[in-house]
């Protein structure tokens, strides 16, 4: 349960005006009698009504309690229906084919390809028997999710076009690098300019004298340390010294190029771990059962805005009937 | 036509009220020394609005081409004094005539006497007790006089209590001149103040003449059950309308007012606001025989 929604017990504050509203109670009707002293003594009688006085002041009060309580305890109306969430990147053709038993369903598109957690996020907007299908490449959570919904996940890899990873390489060994940047295939394509632009996001400098200053770039790999003054005492991690200077990252490393497979390898691992980032599994297909126990998302604001104006306008026209009230 | 209660519950203009109900009624009560006006001489006076037209001296308008009245010696001796009792319970209305209250009637039945006294020439004053208060018109004669006893009586409302022992004794100092004593009001608060006035005023042999004002649903003890009452003169007290004992504390109370009245000699008439005015004004001041009811 979201802690938010802990404000909802404060919903009897509303009794309060209901109460302050109540004629609570209403004398008997009297009469003036000259003769009244030759009648009997009688006891004030007194009627308990249930009867409201000023019923639109009342009401805004009322609205005005209700709306504060909606706005603490971050309301989310359940307004989606069975849906269907598109991963970028989804053919058409794959969409049609794996919502064949979800006609009618809304389709959502996600910003990105981490299902889970939007729909963590947005899970409360869904009715309670909404039925959720995922299609497309999704990310693989690191658990398994828990969801109050049934959510089917109809995933599958989507080939996608090898990314291209500019590099520049000053060397009087070219041929070798540009083997070694052959032999990266797989997702990565690598593309050897002549000379580093703006998107070169590597420059291989073998070459003994130091680098021109303006010469810029996210990773340098050096291999004469001699060059880059302070990197031999650099800190290093598997034999491979790193250091940060104005130009960028550098790595050396001594034997570069590597000349076998497993170095090579190696190198492009610790490139993608370190400065790519993981690529991430697609989550298999399976169908997630309800789990009633399953943690609500976060706040989400989304009426945060329409119920704040709300206020506003309540509390302006409560003002504005309670003065008119006291003319 | 229109009956004489709801004529004077209706007009707001007392002088025509006085004339209605005295168009069928003699013209004195008691026999004054008076024969009418200018039988003894006295003087010319000019004509002033509300005198009477066969006063002026018509010989003289040809003469002079003015008005004259001839002012004549007067020697009654008898002064009228006219005691209202305006407080908040004389507001009672009637039940079943619409806007006719207690006050209203005794205010008309007093402008009466005052239009007999002021024909027969005799002296009239009025006492109106309200609000802890005797408002005291001074007696006099005379037509003018009339009419400003009745802009007085016009301007009564109910309103308050009797006033205390001391201002009406303050108020009643007339009583070292004879004179006729007529009382109206509904004599709800017996012993009161106003009570002992009146006896003492009969014991030092005054002619008062009480007239005790009852609505037809007081002496029926017909009112509704539903709501409760209060009384316009003790505050918020509640009461519940119980007809048995509403019927035997009224009788034993005006058993009290009348025995009480009977002893000290005062003639008191009961009379109902809703029955003619023209009788109970006959009734009230004809020769009385003690304790009459006219109810």
């Amino acid at each position: 349960m979201n802690p938010t929604s802990l404000w909802w017990w404060a919903l009897p504050v509303v009794l309060l005006p209901i109460l302050w509203h109540r004629q609570k109670r209403a004398q008997t009707k009297t009469v003036p009698l000259a003769t009244a002293r030759f009648l009997p003594a009688a006891r004030p009688q007194q009627r308990r009504v249930w009867r409201w006085h000023d019923v639109i002041l009342l009401l805004l009060r009322c609205l005005l309690l209700v709306t504060l309580i909606a706005l603490l305890a971050d309301l989310v109306l359940p307004w989606r229906g069975d849906a269907v969430l598109v991963v970028p990147g989804t053919a058409p053709s794959v969409v049609e084919r794996d919502a064949a038993g979800f006609a009618g369903a809304h389709r959502i598109d996600l910003p990105d390809r981490d299902a889970v957690v939007w729909l963590h996020a947005h899970e409360r907007e869904f009715a309670p028997q909404a039925r959720l299908l995922v299609v497309g490449d999704a990310v693989m959570p690191a658990v398994l999710p828990r969801f109050r919904h049934a959510v089917v996940l109809r995933t599958a890899t989507t080939p996608t076009a090898p990314i291209e990873r500019h590099v520049a390489v000053f060397s009087t060994r070219d041929a070798a690098w540009r083997r070694l940047f052959a032999a990266a295939a797989g997702p990565w394509h690598v593309v050897v300019d002549a000379a580093p632009g703006p998107r070169t996001e590597l420059i291989v400098w073998d070459r003994p004298e130091a680098p021109p200053m303006n010469l810029r770039a996210p990773l340098w790999w050096a291999t004469d340390a001699a060059a880059w003054p302070g990197l031999t005492q650099a800190p290093s991690v598997d034999g491979l010294h790193w250091m940060d200077t104005p130009r960028g990252r550098v790595w050396h490393a001594d034997g570069w190029p590597p000349q076998e497979p497993d170095g090579a390898r190696a190198l492009f691992a610790a490139w993608q771990r370190q400065h790519v980032g993981m690529q991430p599994y697609t989550a298999p297909a399976q169908v997630l059962a309800p789990d009633a126990g399953a943690p609500a998302g976060p706040a989400s604001g989304a009426l945060r805005t329409w119920l704040g104006m709300a206020l506003v306008v309540l509390f302006a026209l409560e003002r504005m009937v309670t003065h008119v009230r006291r003319r | 036509v229109l009956s004489s209660s709801s004529l004077s519950a209706h007009s707001a203009n007392l002088d025509l009220v006085v004339r209605h109900v005295l168009a069928g009624l003699g013209h004195g009560i008691h026999a004054g020394r008076e024969r009418g006006a200018g039988v003894e001489f006295s003087e010319y006076r000019a004509y002033a609005p509300g005198d009477e037209w066969r006063r002026v001296d018509w010989k003289l308008l040809a003469r002079a081409d003015r008005y004259y009245v001839r002012e004549a010696e007067r020697d009654s001796h008898v002064a009228v004094w006219l005691v209202l009792d305006a407080t908040a319970s004389m507001a009672e209305p009637s039940r079943t005539v619409a806007g006719l209250t207690k006050l209203l009637y005794a205010r008309a039945l007093l402008a009466c006497v005052a239009a007999i006294a002021q024909r027969q020439g005799d002296a009239f004053g009025l006492v109106v007790c309200r609000g802890e208060r005797a408002d005291f018109l001074p007696a006099a004669r005379g037509p003018r006089h009339l009419q400003r006893v009745l802009a007085r009586l016009d301007g009564v409302d109910a309103d308050g209590v009797l006033p205390a022992a001391g201002t009406l004794r303050a108020s009643l100092h007339f009583s070292r001149a004879p004179g006729v004593v007529c009382v109206a009001g509904d004599f709800l608060d017996w012993p009161s103040p106003l009570a002992d006035a009146l006896l003492r005023l009969r014991r030092m042999r005054h002619d008062v003449r009480a007239l005790c004002l009852h609505t037809q649903a007081e002496a029926d003890a017909a009112f509704d059950t539903a709501p409760a009452y209060r009384d316009p003169e003790q505050g918020a007290a509640l009461h519940r309308f119980d007809r048995d004992a509403y019927a035997r504390r009224r009788a034993a109370h005006f058993d009290t007012v009348a025995r009480d009245c009977r002893r000290h000699d005062v003639p008191l008439l009961q009379a109902r606001i809703e029955q003619p005015p023209g009788d109970v004004l006959r009734a009230w001041l004809r020769t009385p025989a003690t304790g009459a009811r006219a109810r």
